[in-house]
């Protein structure tokens, strides 16, 4: 069985920053491997030393800088890497979900694998569809925000344990080939080894444009428009009571009941 | 000239970084309150190849230079440098064994340290042995096929939790020279005669385990001396490079802990109605500390990559270790003197870097010993 797992190099934010337009400065940007990639990659190198997967295989759409990121993935077990890029992709502002549609289909059609794992969302941008709208797109089935996966993939199907809303968990079976979106915790990701850091050194990253992919550049073109980006205005406010417990408590209650915070 | 850093040795240290902020930190208070050995953060750091990371990948290990040594050891003493060497010296005396020893002895002790099974020792010192290390008189004497060792060795860092020792002896008392006449023999802690006696009460680096050792009619057989008999001394010096290279990076870690925590701090605590960071007196602390930190770094890092280029530097080996713990200790004591009284006592840990630098110009051979060996090779004298 081979598996693809989808790889963001998302960018983090340092606790104080500015915004320049409708991004966050430079200077304040680091960047990391999208926490929910973390464990989507753990998932699979699992699912490999438990000899259910034979080779997991790792896409990210991304600029030569973040092959760092990528090299971390490999460290910590998959076999190979694809990474998306070219000049069309250089100039975009904002990728959409659909060019990451396109794109990311162009190659899985191209790798054929039995299992995608992606995460539930990236930790920048946060669309969270990436991994259901691939799944739409390409005919397979999907599970979404899976925090379990049974680690026998008999007959073709995925048994999943999805979390709901209000504490609510569900078990699903899902025909294979399919898309699932990891939920962090569904594991406990590992530190990539030093023997795996230097082994990831000499597994094959392979670099392809849209051309590649016979993706039609157009794909890049968006329809959203990123607008404003700023920080709420955050407001503070005291009430204070006099008097003992008795009198006041009550009116404790209401408050909180009226700003919403209790039921 | 290049100095910069590999793709590959970002990532190790990315990576050590990663381990040290989450397994590390939270920890660091309670093993130095408690002078506990950190069994389970060792466990884990050894799941990830931190122990024993230069024993070559064919035993088990990741095989690293030097100069990734550094890396490591600098970046896991930047958060706590008890815990760091707890972690590090988990290989301790493998070295020697990893040059010099027969394929049966490397598979006998250098995997199961690269498996994080087995904690080796180096055993030099001893109770009136410490900077002239030719006063060695731990013997051990031929009887058979085995070789019986009697003696003291003192300050043994892993004492009480170490599976083996590669311990100094004295293997031909009639040697002629202060230098002939030693060998390099592992001692196992199981063997009977064997016993540790844990020393309590360190200033710092209390997580990191330190016994005296005593030798009691121990029986080894013959098969665990290392090299040649009676070369010891000549094999020990040969990782002098090295090892005080080791605890150069040690100090680098610290300094470089010190100040990031100074800096943290000045950004944070006002007076007089704004940050203390934004008065000049702080200021040029800040200033002074990375300064330094950066010219320790720098010839500790050209002292191990001159070292895996196999070239003979005592003089500047002895330089980056001097310099750096010097550094180590002045950047601790300016980091606790921003913390004002916050950094006496041990709500930050400053305290703690204030009281774990000081080893760092004592083991390994002290700053005193650093300079005399730099001294005597500017003047041409050998040793
Ligand atoms: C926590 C800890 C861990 C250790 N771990 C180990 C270990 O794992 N294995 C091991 O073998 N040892 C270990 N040691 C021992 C350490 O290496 C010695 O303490 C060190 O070499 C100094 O020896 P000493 O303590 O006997 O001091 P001494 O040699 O007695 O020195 C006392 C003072 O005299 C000075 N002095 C001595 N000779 C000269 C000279 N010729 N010129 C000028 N000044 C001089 C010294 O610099 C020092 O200031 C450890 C020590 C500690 C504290």
């Amino acid at each position: 069985m081979k598996i693809l797992v989808t790889v963001k190099e998302v960018a983090t934010v340092e606790d104080e920053f500015e915004i320049e337009g409708t991004a966050i400065a430079d200077q304040y940007l680091g960047a990391d491997l999208n926490e929910w990639d973390d464990y989507a990659i753990e998932e699979a190198v699992q699912l490999q030393e438990d000899g259910i997967a034979d080779e997991v295989v790792t896409v990210t759409i991304g600029p030569e800088d973040c092959e760092q990121t990528i090299r971390q993935a490999l460290a910590k077990g998959a076999d190979r890497a694809v990474r998306i890029w070219d000049d069309s992709l250089e100039g975009v502002d904002l990728l959409d979900v659909n060019a990451k549609t396109e794109i990311l289909s162009a190659v899985i059609e191209e790798e054929d694998p039995d299992l995608v794992l992606t995460g539930v969302q990236a930790g920048d941008d946060s669309f969270g569809a990436t991994g259901v709208s691939v799944a739409e797109h390409l005919g397979y089935q999907w599970g979404a925000v899976v925090n379990h996966l049974e680690h026998d993939l008999d007959d073709g199907v995925a048994s999943v344990r999805r979390e709901l809303e209000g504490g609510v968990e569900e078990l699903t079976d899902v025909e294979l080939p399919a898309v699932l979106t990891i939920q962090t915790g569904i594991n406990e990701p590992r530190y990539a080894s030093l023997r795996g850091i230097r082994q990831a050194q000499r597994k094959p990253l392979d670099v392809q444009g849209l051309d590649d992919l016979g993706v039609d550049d157009s794909a890049v073109d968006s329809d959203l428009e990123l607008t404003d980006m700023y920080e709420p205005e955050s407001e503070s406010d005291v009430t204070v009571w006099e008097g003992g417990a008795e009198e006041t408590a009550a009116e404790l209650g209401d408050l909180l009941r009226d700003k919403g915070v209790a039921p | 000239m290049e100095f910069g850093l590999t793709e590959e040795q970002e990532q190790i240290r990315e990576e050590v970084a990663r381990f040290a902020e989450n397994e590390i930190v939270p920890e660091a208070e309670k093993y130095d309150e408690e002078e506990t050995f950190p069994h389970e953060i060792v466990d884990e750091a050894a799941e990830m190849g931190l122990v024993g990371s230069s024993i070559p990948m064919e035993y088990g290990g990741a095989g690293y230079s030097t100069l990734e040594t550094v890396i490591i050891a600098e970046e896991l003493f930047s958060y706590d440098p008890g815990i760091a060497l707890s972690i590090m010296a988990c290989s301790f005396g493998t070295e020697a064994i990893e040059a010099f020893g027969t394929e049966d002895q490397k598979e006998r002790f250098l995997e199961p340290v690269a498996m994080g099974e087995k904690i080796s020792g180096a055993a030099i010192s001893e109770p009136d042995t410490g900077s002239d290390v030719s006063s060695v008189s731990t013997q051990a004497e031929k009887d058979g096929d085995e070789w019986v060792v009697n003696g003291n060795k003192m300050w043994i860092t892993n004492g009480t939790v170490g599976d083996f020792f590669v311990v100094l002896c004295k293997t031909n008392p009639d040697a002629e020279g202060r230098y002939n006449g030693f060998s390099q023999i592992v001692v196992e802690s199981d063997r009977d005669g064997f016993s540790a006696d844990k020393i309590t009460g360190k200033m710092g680096i209390r997580a990191s385990d330190t016994a005296e050792l005593i030798f009691d009619d121990v029986r080894v057989p013959e098969e665990n001396l290392i090299g040649t008999k009676d070369a010891a001394f000549m094999q020990q010096m040969q990782f002098f490079d090295a090892t005080r290279v080791g605890v150069a990076a040690q100090g680098v870690g610290i300094a470089k802990g010190a100040t990031r925590e100074a800096l943290e701090y000045a950004q944070d605590r006002e007076q007089f109605g704004k940050p203390i960071g934004e008065f000049q007196a702080i200021q040029h602390k800040l200033a002074n500390m990375a300064t330094e930190t950066e010219a320790a770094r720098n010839l500790t890092y050209k002292a191990a990559w001159h070292v895996d280029q196999g070239e003979d530097i005592t003089k500047l080996a002895s330089m980056a270790k001097e310099y750096a713990s010097r550094v180590a200790v002045d950047a601790a004591n300016e980091a606790v003197q921003i913390h004002g009284g916050s950094g006496y006592v041990n709500d930050f840990p400053v305290e703690r870097f204030y009281r774990d630098s000081k080893i760092t110009q004592i083991y390994e051979g002290t700053s005193e010993i650093q300079k005399n060996v730099i001294a005597r090779e500017l003047l041409g004298k050998g040793f």
